[in-house]
């Protein structure tokens, strides 16, 4: 009877001490999220030389390299490395990152960074000639600097500051490098230092920085084109050093008044200049095959004038081509349409058509005139024959 | 007794000298003066620029006649102060990453944190009794595409402006070009003064920068010989240097024909390069020679700055030639085989000279803008006769691009180099 009461008690208590530790649930409870971060499972890169792998560790002319092991951050050592990089083309050190397997960093790169501790032996120093690279499996390297914006109160000094590398400050995107199958993480050193380095891991981090769109460039994909709007982008009108240019009056766009005579102050000063847009780097790559420059000159005669194209790049910045009297339309009353295909000028394939910078003119003899009503427009007869298409 | 009060006296005299020189704040300003013409003033005082590109020889950049240097970045303190304890103010830069090394002006983080840094900077120079002006970005313009730049460098005026009234700010482009100077027109009013670095371009920069219708001051920030990007190539791609005599005389011409005589709109100038670096040679730019050695530039610089002569004058070389073949003209030896270089040189005022022969590989490099070149190492070479004005000498057993440089000094140390490149096949 004992021994059953025993029994009973027991069970009870058992019970009792079941139903307090008992909760309610739900019958379908969604499993905890775990963030792409915290899947991440290659987060420490360096804590310690015995822990993590190193290679360039070699020491040359150009570099010193020693593990620490007293003042570390953390670990049983840390990283020590001089150098001066004058007399080498390389001076490197490369991390084997979690022996180098394969790291997916897509799904971190926009919430992770490269995170450091560094310090030096004495004094302060406010930047670092030191690049991280990334490499990935097909040999393609990005690279990212450190930003005083991520550099812990703005210097290094002989305490260990916290320098962070987002993922995103590297150039991946321009460098095609795959950053789905990175392969390791390079720390390069150019110039001269000497700095300790130590806890080198991948940390949580918000970027709130953006790229922003080009706005050196300006294309055009039709015609007419009006050219050299705006006084302020015209060039060798200055009439308090010369009388030879002036801006003119006679036509309804931007024109010259040219009065150029060889025995000028300034024999030199024989050109003027306009940017086609806003000293833009202009983009006509897509029409420039069939497109003819048209401008007009109010004059006596067909002055003789040189017409120059620059552009910002390329091998062949400049091209040019003397105007005679097949580029010329006589409109009557003094009035002369000029057209100049823009393949009559010598070497116009080698032109960089998307990078156009300026139109030049250079008056070759003296002359009075005046020129303007500079347009591109749509030509597509003989270059050598302009005026006699007859679609102008 | 009176004469430790008068001791006690001196040193308090001097304490209180050295410590209020080195916390007075220089107020400079561009004005414009009864002709009209720009002028930089420095406390009041008009101010005209005789200036280095210099990071040592203080001492003789001094004794030379000249006042200022100019420095490219702000990552050496001990510059500032040391040329303050000279007495030379400072021109000093702000290094703004140029496009060409890889800087992405449409990367909100990189611009952002360059920026914050060179404000940081500003900040920490401002007060500096050396401090002139400050030169914000040096050829940012160099082979750039982006003209977001000119933000950067309207960004980082504008705010001198607001923390520094005493130090006037300028821009630093490579040579003269309608399209740069209006994008600074236009993009950034902040810029007091405009620093142009003209080499072969000098020539013809004061009336572009008219053409152009700059219409404030500009500095010659950098001027001298024309560059090697300038200059005349070999059938095998080696820059070909004049030798040190003639581009003394081009330096004199230029700062004498050029600088001097722009009253106008010139506030001065910084000759290139009061020291030594390798750039397609190891002597093109620098006025001393590696081992420290002053040449005959440092003499015309005097004579430029001061109108006179030193006392001492370093020889001269004047030409060089190679198997009776000018210094202009390709040279293609065969290997091992005899060689005779000859040069000419103004002995001016020495009684001795020595004359000494160094052989060098080509330094091919692509390196633009003055970015850093390395220096390669001399090689042996077996000389069979040597006097003067004459060196023979075995040409090098394998076949490639070498450079023969021929050295010469007075007992002063004052020297003088030409050096002439070959090709061996």
């Amino acid at each position: 009877m004992k021994f059953i009461l025993k029994i009973f008690i027991l069970t009870l208590n058992f019970c009792l001490l079941s139903c307090g530790q008992m909760r309610n649930v739900n019958l379908y409870e969604p499993s905890k999220s775990v963030s792409e971060f915290e899947k991440f499972p290659y987060k420490i890169l360096f804590t310690g030389s015995e822990e993590n792998g190193l290679w360039g560790l070699k020491n040359n002319t150009c570099k010193s390299i020693s593990f620490e092991t007293t003042k570390n951050y953390i670990g049983k050592d840390h990283l020590h490395i001089n150098w001066d990089a004058s007399k080498c083309n390389y001076v490197a050190v490369g991390l084997k990152w979690s022996n180098y397997k394969v790291k997916n960093l897509e799904p971190i790169i926009e919430s992770s960074a490269i995170e450091l501790r560094v310090r030096i032996d004495s004094g302060e120093i406010s930047n670092v000639p030191m690049f991280f690279v990334l490499s990935d499996y097909g040999g393609k390297q990005c690279r990212a600097n450190i930003n005083y914006l991520n550099l812990e109160g703005g210097k290094i000094d002989t305490v260990w500051r916290k320098i962070l590398v987002p993922l995103q400050a590297f150039n991946y995107k321009k460098r095609g490098v795959n950053m789905s199958k990175v392969k390791e993480l390079r720390l390069e050193f150019q110039r001269t230092g000497d700095i300790h380095i130590d806890n080198i891991v991948i940390v949580q981090h918000n970027h709130d920085f953006h790229k922003t769109n080009d706005t050196s460039v300006k294309a055009f994909y039709s015609w007419p084109v009006q050219l050299g709007i705006g006084r302020e982008h015209w060039w060798g009108i200055n009439t308090k050093y010369s009388s030879c240019f002036q801006f003119g009056e006679s036509f309804t766009n931007e024109s010259v008044l040219v009065d150029f005579k060889k025995s000028s102050i300034d024999p030199q000063w024989d050109m003027f200049g306009f940017s086609p847009y806003c000293w833009k780097r202009v983009d006509i790559s897509s029409i420039f095959s069939t497109s003819a420059i048209k401008f007009k000159i109010k004059a006596d005669n067909i002055p003789k004038i040189q017409a120059f194209i620059f552009s910002y790049k390329g091998d062949k910045r400049r091209i040019q081509k003397i105007l005679n009297d097949s580029n010329f339309i006589n409109k009557e009353n003094g009035i002369y349409e000029a057209f100049l295909p823009l393949k009559s000028f010598a070497d116009f394939q080698e032109f960089r058509w998307d990078e156009l910078k300026e139109i030049r003119f250079k008056i070759l003899e003296e002359a009075y005139f005046e020129i303007g009503e500079f347009q591109l427009i749509e030509f597509r007869g003989n270059p050598k024959k302009p005026t006699q298409w007859k679609g102008i | 007794m009176e004469r430790n009060i008068n001791l006690l006296f001196y040193l308090i005299f001097n304490f209180i000298y050295v410590l209020t020189s080195y916390s007075q704040v220089s107020k400079v300003e561009v004005t414009t003066n009864s002709s009209g013409n720009f002028e930089l003033k420095r406390n009041g005082v008009p101010y005209y620029i005789k200036g280095a590109g210099a990071k040592d020889h203080f001492d003789l950049l001094v004794n030379s006649g000249a006042n200022s240097i100019r420095v490219w970045s702000t990552n050496n303190k001990s510059l500032l102060d040391s040329a303050h304890k000279h007495d030379l103010t400072v021109t000093l830069g702000l290094h703004v990453r140029p496009e060409r090394s890889g800087m992405d002006y449409n990367d909100e983080y990189a611009v952002k944190g360059q920026i914050e840094f060179l404000k940081n900077e500003v900040l920490k120079y401002k007060d500096h009794p050396a401090l002139l002006v400050w030169g914000i970005g040096n050829e940012v313009d160099l082979k750039y595409g982006n003209f977001k730049v000119w933000e950067t460098i309207e960004i980082l005026a504008k705010f001198i402006k607001e923390v520094d009234p005493n130090h006037p700010t300028m821009t630093v482009i490579a040579g003269v070009d309608p399209s740069k100077v209006f994008h600074i027109k236009k993009y950034c009013p902040s810029i007091d003064i405009l620093g142009i670095n003209v080499y072969g371009s000098i020539e013809n920069a004061g009336t572009n920068l008219r053409k152009f219708n700059w219409d404030k001051p500009y500095i010659v920030s950098e001027w001298g010989v024309n560059g090697p990007f300038e200059a005349r190539k070999t059938s095998w791609k080696a820059k070909i240097e004049p030798p040190n005599g003639l581009k003394a005389d081009q330096r004199q011409r230029r700062y004498k024909d050029l600088i001097e005589k722009d009253k106008e709109l010139c506030l001065g100038s910084y000759c290139f390069l009061w020291g030594q670096k390798q750039e397609s040679t190891a002597t093109w730019h620098g006025m001393f020679l590696s081992n420290g050695n002053p040449t005959e530039a440092v003499d015309v610089m005097q004579f430029c700055w001061t109108g006179e002569w030193p006392k001492s004058r370093a020889p001269s070389i004047k030409d060089i030639s190679l198997e009776n073949i000018g210094w202009r003209k390709d040279h293609i030896l065969t290997p091992s085989t005899q060689a005779t270089l000859n040069i000419e040189f103004s002995k001016y005022n020495n009684t001795e000279v020595v004359v000494e022969y160094v052989l060098y590989p080509e330094a091919f490099s692509n390196k633009i803008g003055g970015d850093i070149q390395k220096s390669p190492d001399p090689l042996k070479f077996e000389i069979l006769n040597q006097t003067d004005n004459e060196l023979t000498f075995v040409t090098p057993n394998s076949r490639g691009a070498y450079r023969l440089f021929a050295f010469i000094k007075n007992e002063r140390g004052q020297s003088s180099v030409a050096n002439i490149p070959f090709l061996v096949k």
